[in-house]
């Protein structure tokens, strides 16, 4: 089965679903960039959107073991991308 | 002395760990980053051995000022010939958050020829949840020991005690495998050897994600969240009044006793008034932040206050502030000593300055019987809507909801104006397990806590009560207040209060009220004539209103009291957090010409209006 895939921000991301990180978007500094891969976000790893919590707060993500939460001016400048089948909806 | 350094990524249980091998109480938590300041003891086990404890960093690489400050500091102590091993502690539950700084640590360190032990903690998680990580094949990639260990239930804690014996002895050998690896290939390595190594499965995440679930839902959340602030609130507020009026009562008790025994009548008033005066003005705020420190140790110990900074966010990030600023501004409703204390959870220092801007702007406990003189006095004692709401009532709700209020727009203000974007950190939040608190080690650093305030902010206190005393005091020996000199001070800056209706006696009660806003009320009774004003205002409220002030004037005090930072212990404990003394210093200003200018602008809008 041929799959395609979508490049979205960690933002974007709902409750459930399952990406890989592809990158950083260029507006993120670099000491910001080189945090959020220590925290795990590195190109290639996969990441998980846990829920997005009620109350307005930001979403949480789980990386490996490890659960962040992160809020949206950063989370919106880590590019993931998420696995679809053919046909699936854009 | 020989000394040996422990780091750690935060969270870890780095604190535990110190707190298990020297016996010392270190503030432990369940929230990262919990380790403000270095803090070192001597090994139970080896008593000529220091054990210096930094606060945890995810890595080397810092990217705040703080961070870099630790890291700095991090760099001189391997310099530093009497450093003989570092121990670099890992949560084995969560390896990948920890092995990049391990490596840039074991870099380091192999760099100044030190020797390093890596500690694997929480090890009891790991074996109670049938993990497993292969400690051995881990220390062999690495080039390090990794020993077991867990700062819960004390297992391992032999093991690095003989470690520490034996490396002791050793030379120091430099260079090493990892001594001159660039950081991107070590985090590339790290990431490669978590997965490789680390416990596997997803036991603990998802009893973390069935509970935050709950936690962090619109309806159970909020339900919960308000529940437990409330819990909060209630144990400021109502839980410590007892012991509070204890302490007053046995300070009293004593002064009672003492003073007879004093033959000399300036010296009896001096003990009597400035001594235990002084000494119960402080004394009595211990059991609030006793109860206060523990509520919020329970709450970071058992995971929930991640969760509570997470929920109140957003609202605050408007304001300059982030999720974290949340718990010191509630419990500055009730006192601003304690608040400032919880501001040590917010990790950015342009955060924390905001959440210390906004703290003496709650409505802190202090504030309630300058209010409750002011509106029984000046708001007619009437209801409305068939005596379901009172104009009192109205007028209190009013003017806490003012101090609230002006502590988001002071912030929001400058926050805009004083933006820095290099000084935010974006919020990210790492959400630590769910975990039983640990009672002993809160227990302890509540009262740690207690005796840094007793210790650092009763000095200045007592020196503040001392200097207003004497300035009460003489040349009459306080026969008259206001022939002293503190009348002679209200009478000189009467004119900048007369614009706003007040005479001399309220400038004399302002000035008065640095000392605790609350003195305010004493003071006025004390020149009305009228004794214990603070316990039956009656007949002070009878008396301002026979004097003629005008309404203007009562709702100006009002703004001026809902503004002015004028209680010296919340400077004192600005200075000591800040380690600086401009800080609060600038801060009072600011805030007595903000109250000066609001106050004047309300008794000119009421006066118009009446």
């Amino acid at each position: 089965m041929n799959a395609s895939a979508i490049t979205k921000t960690l933002w974007s991301l709902q409750a459930g679903d399952a990406v890989r990180v592809i990158g950083f978007d260029d507006s993120l500094p670099e000491r910001y960039r080189v945090r959020l891969e220590e925290f795990g976000f590195h190109p290639g790893e996969n990441v998980e959107c846990l829920m997005t919590p009620g109350l307005g707060a930001p979403k949480l993500y789980r990386v490996s073991n490890t659960v962040f939460s992160l809020d949206d001016d950063i989370a919106s400048c880590v590019l993931v991308q998420m696995a679809v089948s053919p046909g699936a909806a854009l | 002395m020989n000394k040996v350094l422990l780091v750690g990524s935060p969270n870890s249980g780095k604190s535990s760990l110190f707190n298990r091998l020297t016996g010392l109480s270190q503030k432990v938590a369940n929230f990262p980053g919990i380790t403000v300041d270095v803090t070192s003891g001597s090994l139970l086990a080896l008593p000529d051995v220091e054990l210096v404890d930094f606060p945890g960093t995810y890595s080397l690489q810092a990217i705040s000022a703080e961070e870099e400050v630790a890291v700095e500091y991090f760099r001189r102590a391997l310099a530093d010939p009497e450093v003989r091993h570092v121990l670099c502690v890992v949560d084995a539950t969560r390896l990948e958050k920890s092995l990049y700084f391990t490596l840039q640590v074991i870099r380091d360190a192999q760099h100044h020829g030190k020797l390093i032990t890596v500690l694997a903690n929480m090890a009891d998680i790991i074996d109670r949840n049938n993990l497993t990580l292969d400690a051995d094949a881990l220390a062999a990639e690495i080039g390090a020991p990794v020993l077991m260990v867990s700062a819960k239930s004390g297992s391992g804690i032999e093991s690095i005690i003989d470690r520490l014996r034996d490396a002791l002895v050793r030379e120091e050998v430099s260079g090493g495998r990892w001594s001159e690896t660039p950081d991107a290939l070590l985090r590339g390595t790290a990431h490669q050897l978590a997965h490789q190594h680390g416990p596997r499965g997803d036991v603990l995440i998802q009893s973390q994600t069935r509970l935050d679930r709950f936690f962090l839902s619109g309806f159970t959340g909020g339900v919960a969240f308000f529940g437990i602030m409330l819990l909060l609130f209630q144990s400021i507020f109502t839980w410590s009044a007892p012991v509070m009026d204890a302490v007053e009562a046995l300070v009293g008790a004593v002064g009672s006793v003492v003073v007879p025994l004093i033959e000399n009548t300036v010296i009896a008033d001096f003990v009597a008034d400035a001594l235990f005066g002084g000494i119960g003005a402080f004394l009595v705020f211990v059991p609030q932040i006793f109860v206060l420190t523990f509520i919020i140790g329970l709450l970071e110990d058992s995971g929930y206050l991640a969760r509570a900074a997470l929920i109140c966010h957003r609202p605050l990030r408007l304001f300059g502030m982030t999720g974290k600023s949340f718990i010191p501004m509630l419990s500055g409703v009730a006192c601003a000593i304690p608040a400032i204390y919880a501001a040590r959870s917010v990790d950015s220092q342009r955060q924390r300055l905001m959440t210390y801007l906004a703290i003496p702007l709650m409505p802190c406990s202090a504030r309630l019987p300058v209010y409750a003189l002011l509106i029984a006095t000046f708001i007619p004692d009437e209801t409305m809507f068939g005596g379901l709401l009172g104009w009192q009532g109205v007028a209190m709700f009013s003017i806490y909801f003012l101090g609230m209020l002006m502590g988001l727009i002071v912030t929001g203000i400058t926050h805009r104006i004083s933006r820095v974007v290099a000084d935010d950190l974006p919020f990210v939040l790492e959400l630590p397990p769910y975990r039983l608190p640990g009672l002993l080690p809160i227990l302890r650093n509540a009262e740690k806590r207690c005796r840094h305030f007793v210790t650092k902010a009763g000095k200045v206190i007592l020196s503040v009560t001392i200097v207003v005393w004497i300035l009460g005091y003489f040349p009459n020996y306080g026969a008259d207040l206001a022939t002293s000199w503190l009348g002679t001070i209200g009478h000189f800056i009467e004119p900048v209060f007369e614009p706003i209706g007040l005479d001399w006696r309220y400038g004399v009660a302002i000035i008065s009220s640095f000392l605790a806003r609350e003195v305010f009320v004493g003071t006025l009774g004390t020149i009305f004539g009228i004794e214990d004003a603070e316990d039956n205002m009656a007949p002070l409220v009878d008396q301002i209103q026979a004097s003629g002030l005008p309404i203007g004037s009562g709702v100006a005090l009002l703004v001026f009291f809902a503004i002015a930072l004028q209680c010296v212990s919340t400077l004192a404990i600005l200075s000591r957090e800040t380690r600086s003394w401009k800080i609060p210093l600038r801060m009072a200003a600011a805030y007595l010409v903000l109250a000066y200018m609001s106050a004047l602008g309300v008794f000119y809008l009421v006066e118009w209006l009446v």
